[in-house]
């Protein structure tokens, strides 16, 4: 199989993938109870405001057609430019809010429709929210990796002393802490006894955003690297063993050189698999941590969202989530074809 | 599986990460039986009068409140037991729910690896059948329907076309890890009025199985390559009884050392909710609630955080470490 037909397959795949999650989410949010025209039209709003909006949405329709015309927007085929807004038919649905990919003459719209609580298009609410959710997560993953490693290293290198039972111990400590314990220790010391860290929010400026990374970005990195600590340990230890690095030893490269330029490099294997993954869920949004944090990512979108019965920006944030998953997971096959030439060449060789 | 010198059971004791979690989990076992009843006060009873220690401050702990009054002056200790109840009820109930489905996929899947199969047109019909009821909302149908696909599916001869079950069962599994299922869970919450146990469990267990299917998928493809498997397949047995005579018995190690573990993720899972309010709704403590409620009144009352983060901790960890006595007793290569 070359590279290209692999891509293709696993491309058309991910497509799949993205349709059957998207095609769940509407289910469930047919089958759950709750009316999200009476949610918009608020506590106070006369019955016929809430027929009125509820026909303004299109969910007076049969959940059949309502799917149907959700795909029809979704991905369709229009004019190369951007049109402009046309006046209003049937409520606010028609103004266009779409990304537009140019193909030949026409192009292919993307158009995720508008929020019913923001009024506002999703595109411009995902694109707030993303490079915030972005920004968490490469800290979060950034963080994760390098106490994991350290430690993980640390232990192997140390097997069988205190240090190791140490470090094995605090790991399994922290797989036992949930984020939300984490982060609330955290929040306690650092932001309400010390006040050194703001205790949640985003800030206004640039320099108060980092500010308010930090705590968030550690609970993820405390919570994420017990994980590493272990992958990484025992894949050192399995490497440590083997044949070639005492060969390495007995050629005379000190201790250090041996375990980091040699075993590191060839544990780093499953580390970058299990990373790999886990930055596709985290681009998902970390529900939990953002919640807690109050981080006004897409974790925290997407849980108002359904909250609200808001099922434009659910739609969206559940169709970004499963592409950051399938995509990381296709980065993660073709990463590990680079790093172990074994596999690039049993794909090679056809035997799937 | 190789001998080893040992039995499981010996091996299991000689274990120290295997002693501790098994202590720690029989205890907190026996504190959520007994500690309800132990209590000098009842979880949801408010003490106005010796629950209070100066104007609005709940009492810390002392005789008459072993682990202090929380902020409507009820006994901490109660509360965190009867909650322990609940929460051990709900993870060992959806942890089961997972490992039946987990199992049931993951034993098919890692048999049929690699191989097509003959698939009744019955079982397709009921399966497809089952999946538009469950779109529909019809629970019942979609249950009768998934009963009728597996006896057809037990069947022998019956025509169809050849399908690659593991494929698609894989496939399967590749949406539920893209799904996030935290945003279910919590739609799911927000949607009923008053969330009850039993919507909990079932929620996790209907969307936990995933891990549990793709460990038992590897193990079973490990045991049908054995050669007992081949050889009882040669005398003639179904596929069918294979299964549950050989390859059933030779899973359930690792069924019970991934169970055991999930129970913690359980744990955790209904914690989570429970803490973002998606829970058990009150006054029915949960420890996640509990800790949430705490937060606030750290500095009056410390132990409203301590003791609910600390049984938390202390649940899963248990569960973890004998999890990980288990692996090691049960699956004796690794040293």
């Amino acid at each position: 199989m070359t590279l290209f037909e692999f891509l293709a397959r696993r491309f058309a795949w991910s497509l799949g993938v993205v349709w059957a999650v998207v095609s769940i989410a509407f289910v469930v949010n047919v089958l759950i109870p709750g009316d999200a025209a009476r949610l918009v039209a608020g506590p106070q709003a006369r019955p016929a405001d809430v027929v009125h909006i509820r026909e303004q949405l299109g969910l007076d329709r049969p959940p059949l057609v309502q799917y149907a015309r959700f795909w029809a927007r979704l991905v369709h085929v229009g004019p190369r430019e951007r049109p402009r807004e046309r006046p209003r038919e049937r409520g606010g649905d028609h103004t266009s809010c779409a990304v537009a990919i140019p193909l030949g003459r026409a192009a292919v719209h993307v158009d995720f429709g508008k929020s019913f609580q923001m009024r506002q298009p999703v595109v411009d609410v995902i694109a707030e929210r993303l490079p915030r959710t972005l920004a968490l997560a490469l800290a979060g993953m950034l963080l994760q990796l390098v106490f994991g490693a350290a430690t993980g290293v640390l232990a192997a290198t140390y097997r069988g002393t205190w240090i190791d039972r140490g470090l094995v111990g605090m790991s399994l400590l922290g797989v036992s802490a949930p984020t939300f314990l984490i982060a609330l220790v955290l929040q306690l010391v650092l932001a309400r006894e010390l006040r050194w860290l703001p205790l949640d929010g985003y800030g206004t400026t640039l320099g108060e955003h980092a500010l308010c990374l930090v705590l968030p970005a550690t609970t993820l990195g405390i919570y994420g690297a017990a994980y590493y600590t272990r992958l990484v340990r025992d894949e050192m230890i399995t490497l440590l063993a083997a044949d070639w690095v005492r060969t390495a030893r007995a050629k005379g490269l000190s201790a250090s050189r041996v375990v980091l330029r040699h075993a590191l490099r060839n544990a780093l294997m499953p580390v970058v698999t299990a990373a790999g993954l886990d930055f596709g869920a985290l681009m998902g949004g970390a529900i939990v941590t953002e919640t807690v944090f109050r981080w006004p990512g897409l974790g925290q979108l997407s849980v108002n969202a359904m909250l609200n019965r808001d099922s434009p920006v659910v739609s969206a944030c559940v169709i970004v989530t499963s592409a950051a998953i399938v995509a990381s997971n296709v980065v993660v096959d073709l990463l590990y074809g680079q790093l172990d030439p074994r596999v690039r060449d049993a794909r090679a060789g056809g035997t799937r | 599986m190789t001998r080893g010198h040992a039995s499981a059971g010996s091996r299991f004791l000689a274990n120290r990460s295997a002693r501790v979690g098994g202590a720690i989990v029989a205890a907190l076992i026996a504190f959520a039986l007994v500690g309800p009843l132990a209590a000098r006060h009842g979880p949801l009873e408010s003490d106005f009068v010796r629950g209070m220690a100066a104007e609005g401050v709940p009492v810390g702990p002392s005789a008459s409140y072993p682990l202090g009054a929380d902020r409507l002056f009820r006994d901490e200790l109660a509360r965190v037991a009867l909650a322990g109840r609940i929460s051990l009820v709900i993870a060992v109930s959806a942890t089961m729910i997972a490992s039946a489905l987990g199992a049931a996929i993951g034993i098919v899947a890692g048999w049929s690896e690699g191989r097509r199969f003959r698939v009744p047109w019955a079982t397709l019909l009921g399966l497809a059948g089952a999946v538009v009821a469950a779109a529909l909302g019809h629970a019942g149908l979609a249950a009768a329907a998934i009963v009728v696909a597996s006896i057809a599916a037990s069947r022998r001869g019956a025509a169809g076309p050849r399908v690659d079950v593991d494929g698609g069962l894989m496939r399967l599994v590749d949406v539920m890890l893209a799904f996030p299922f935290v945003l279910l869970v919590m739609a799911i919450g927000a949607a009923l009025d008053r969330t009850n146990a039993v919507t909990i469990f079932v929620t996790l267990g209907a969307t936990g199985w995933v891990g549990i299917a793709r460990v038992l998928r590897a193990k079973t493809m490990q045991v049908r390559a054995s050669e007992y498997v081949e050889a009882s397949r040669a005398l003639g047995q179904s596929t069918v009884r294979l299964m549950l005579k050989h390859v059933l018995p030779n899973v359930a190690g690792t069924l019970v050392v991934t169970a055991t573990v999930q129970v913690a993720q359980m744990i955790v899972a209904d914690s989570v909710l429970s803490y973002l309010g998606l829970g058990i709704s009150p006054p029915t403590p949960t420890w996640g609630r509990m800790l949430f409620e705490g937060q606030d009144d750290y500095l009056a009352a410390p132990w409203l955080v301590a003791v609910p983060g600390t049984v938390i901790v202390l649940a899963v960890w248990g569960f973890n470490m004998l999890g990980e006595g288990l692996r090691d007793a049960l699956d004796p290569r690794e040293t």
